[in-house]
């Protein structure tokens, strides 16, 4: 039985958020909170792996109290347990501390055959946090994987790379990302949501970690943010061209000598 | 034993006042909506009056996401060039603050949170697929397969009640039962709102407008000022929309956007979001049989609301439904009993309170919003007899009852079909 781990996020919904102009970080107010869309291609991935081979799934996030919806969602899609890596010195965390604060509430909790993470968040878009899991366990890795098989201890998986794609056979204990699209997520359910609200989630704060406050959080950040501008929408050219004008463009790319 | 006491459906006003009823008295409820947060996909016009929800939620004016109180209500009509507005604003309203303008998508979540809070185990993401029944009895709902079972099952599914339109519990809705609002929410700054509507920082203005321009259609417009949005939009019977084929209602509120008394108001403005929704305006009529074995039907999914044209209501109609039903169902357990017999008792409460009292004093109103002339004639007939009245242009003047006579001569009235039309609205409103 692989006991299977879940990296997931609650982020802002993309088209919801703007940047505050003054502190340089995201407004997301005014924002719908969802899982990580990839997030939630890992967690399908997990459930296919656990029906096909067995196992328990964990669903973990570090974030605030009001997180816990999203690792109930995943729960009504299947995964067992959720667990949810809340203290307000996690706060304000770059991916170094996220990454740093997630493998150490693996490794507390046991360790994991397998940790499911999605290929990057929609509201950062590093990708840096499922590697840098598998550099702090020193456990082996494979990003960017549509699809992943279980074969004698190992995990062969397929990734996506530039115009091509990569088979690959990883040894265990692995972190393995999964892309955006990579299947399709199923609809949780009725009834094991109502489960999940029954069983709970799981709240683990550093007073159980007892992690070294100068490499959690805000403090453990090596990013400084320098400033963040907003692109405005480009202009659309508001003359629209009519049938009567395509003999002129038509004649200008020739005197061009674009068309010939 | 079932899984539940109750199930309520759909996290809107009438469906988490019933949980929070019912889950307050200590029954073990389950509240599932198909959004989340719960009932974040809910939409109507906007303006709440809280009379019913200060029952179950005392401090509700303190807690909830409210935008801007209701200090002023206005009443009027609308014409191509012209506006004719009653504005009422009293110290009345200022004191009690019962009105509120809200935006549901945030007021719901607040809600159904409440009725968390209550006890209920509030499920959001999901959409139920449909009721499961046993020996003609309700006994609970259906979701991928899985049967989740209750003594009672609370419909709160608004306007379009599939499920309770597939067990055969209402007939499917018909066109004369609705009328379709669409909505705009303009975001513009508080400070310009209050300066454009002489408020303060907490107060607001609400108004409804009868649409004098437009010939086919009698439609109805609403104008909400929240803390730094508008909410406005038009409100058209189905029925007329479908008989004259118009298939665009974005134009209406277009229209309205552009009426000379509008635009300048929600000028600046950015349209932040938009949506539509059904009204229930069938009354009494629509009004389906409001219990059965097992189950209850609150709020919208029951036809409750009111409308005269200048007067639009359904959210408080739905506080007091869901609360109605979560008492019956509360002594419904108390019995152990739910069946059709049992839950008679809701029927018997809507009885005696404004809800069915309300749709019966006004099962006429239909005669009213359907008058065509209530839409084109008189608002028009109003603009000609306060041009007469108010406006100089070296003629001799005319009495008030010259002036009727020939605006009414000049849109082709005769004063008696007038006096009668006049006489018969006036019963009905």
């Amino acid at each position: 039985m692989l006991k299977i781990a879940v990296m997931i996020k609650q982020v802002p919904d993309s088209q919801d958020i703007s940047i505050d102009p003054v502190t340089k970080t995201l407004n997301r107010s005014m924002a719908r909170n969802v899982v990580n869309p990839p997030d939630v291609n890992a967690t399908e991935a997990a459930i296919q792996l656990k029906d096909k081979y067995g196992g328990e799934i964990t669903v973990i996030t570090m974030g605030p109290p009001m997180a816990d919806t999203a690792l109930l969602q995943l729960m009504g899609m299947g995964a067992d347990s959720g667990i949810l890596a809340t203290d307000r010195v996690f706060a304000g965390a770059d991916t170094w501390p996220t990454a740093f604060t997630l493998a150490s509430v693996a490794d507390y909790l046991g360790g994991f055959d397998v940790i499911f993470c999605g290929e990057e968040t929609t509201d950062s878009s590093t990708g840096h946090v499922g590697p840098g899991i598998a550099e702090f366990l020193g456990c082996e890795q494979a990003t960017y994987v549509h699809k992943v098989e279980y074969e004698d201890g190992h995990f062969i998986v397929n990734r996506d790379i530039e115009g091509a794609e990569e088979t690959i056979k990883i040894g265990r204990p692995a972190v393995i990302t999964i892309t955006l699209n990579a299947n399709e997520p199923r609809n949780p359910t009725l009834k094991r949501k109502i489960g999940a609200y029954k069983k709970g989630i799981r709240v683990v704060t550093n007073k159980e970690l007892q992690l070294d406050p100068s490499c959690i959080g805000l403090k453990g950040s090596p990013t400084i943010v320098k400033d963040m501008k907003t692109v405005p929408d480009p202009v659309k050219n508001p003359t629209k061209l009519g049938v009567e004008e395509i003999d002129k463009l038509v004649s200008a790319l020739v005197e061009k000598g674009v068309v010939k | 034993m079932p899984d539940y006491d109750a199930i309520v459906v759909g996290a809107g006003n009438a469906g988490s006042a019933a949980a929070i009823t019912m889950a307050s008295k200590g029954l073990s409820v389950l509240l599932v909506d198909r959004s989340d947060p719960p009932g974040a996909k809910n939409l109507s016009g906007g303006v709440l009056w809280g009379n019913d929800l200060a029952q179950i939620l005392p401090k509700w004016q303190s807690e909830a996401p409210l935008e801007r109180f209701i200090q002023d209500k206005k009443i009027g009509f609308l014409t191509d060039n012209s506006s004719i507005v009653i504005d009422f604003k009293t110290k009345i309203f200022e004191e009690n603050k019962v009105g509120h303008t809200v935006l549901r998508s945030k007021f719901d979540p607040w809600l159904a949170k409440k009725a968390k809070e209550a006890g209920a185990t509030v499920i959001p993401g999901i959409t139920v697929e449909s009721l499961a029944t046993k020996d003609g009895k309700i006994v609970g709902v259906v979701e991928s397969g899985d049967v989740i079972t209750a003594s009672v099952v609370i419909l709160a599914e608004g306007i379009n009640p599939r499920l309770a339109i597939e067990a055969g519990l209402r007939e499917p809705l018909q066109d004369w039962e609705v009328s379709v609002g669409v909505k705009e929410i303009i975001k513009l700054s508080p400070q310009k709102i209050e300066d454009r509507f002489n408020l303060t920082s907490t107060s607001g203005m609400a108004s409804e407008y009868i649409l004098g321009n437009l010939q086919e259609l009698n439609v109805g417009a609403f104008f909400y000022t929240n803390k730094d949005s508008i909410s406005l939009g038009i409100v058209a019977p189905m029925e007329q929309l479908r008989a004259n084929g118009v298939t665009h209602t974005y134009d209406i509120i277009e229209q309205f956007k552009e009426h000379p008394s509008i635009a300048p108001l929600i000028e600046g403005g950015t349209v932040a979001e938009y949506g539509a929704h059904m009204i229930p305006e069938g009354g009494m009529d629509m009004v389906p049989k409001l219990y059965g074995n097992g189950y209850m039907i609150v709020g919208d999914a029951a036809g409750f609301g009111f409308s005269n044209g200048l007067v639009l209501q359904g959210m408080n109609y739905a506080f007091l439904s869901g609360m109605l039903a979560g008492e019956t169902a509360v002594e419904a357990k108390a019995k152990n009993d739910f069946s059709d017999n049992s839950l008679a008792l809701y029927r018997q409460k809507l009885e005696s309170s404004y809800v069915l009292k309300d749709l019966k004093t006004f099962k006429d109103i239909r005669k009213v919003t359907n008058n065509k002339n209530m839409y084109t004639t008189y608002p028009k007939m109003l603009e000609g007899i306060l041009l007469e009245m108010l406006w100089e242009r070296g003629q001799p003047k005319k009495k008030v009852r010259d002036i009727l006579g020939s605006c009414a001569a000049d849109l082709k009235m005769s004063k008696l079909k007038t006096a009668t039309d006049f006489y018969y609205i006036y019963r009905r409103m």
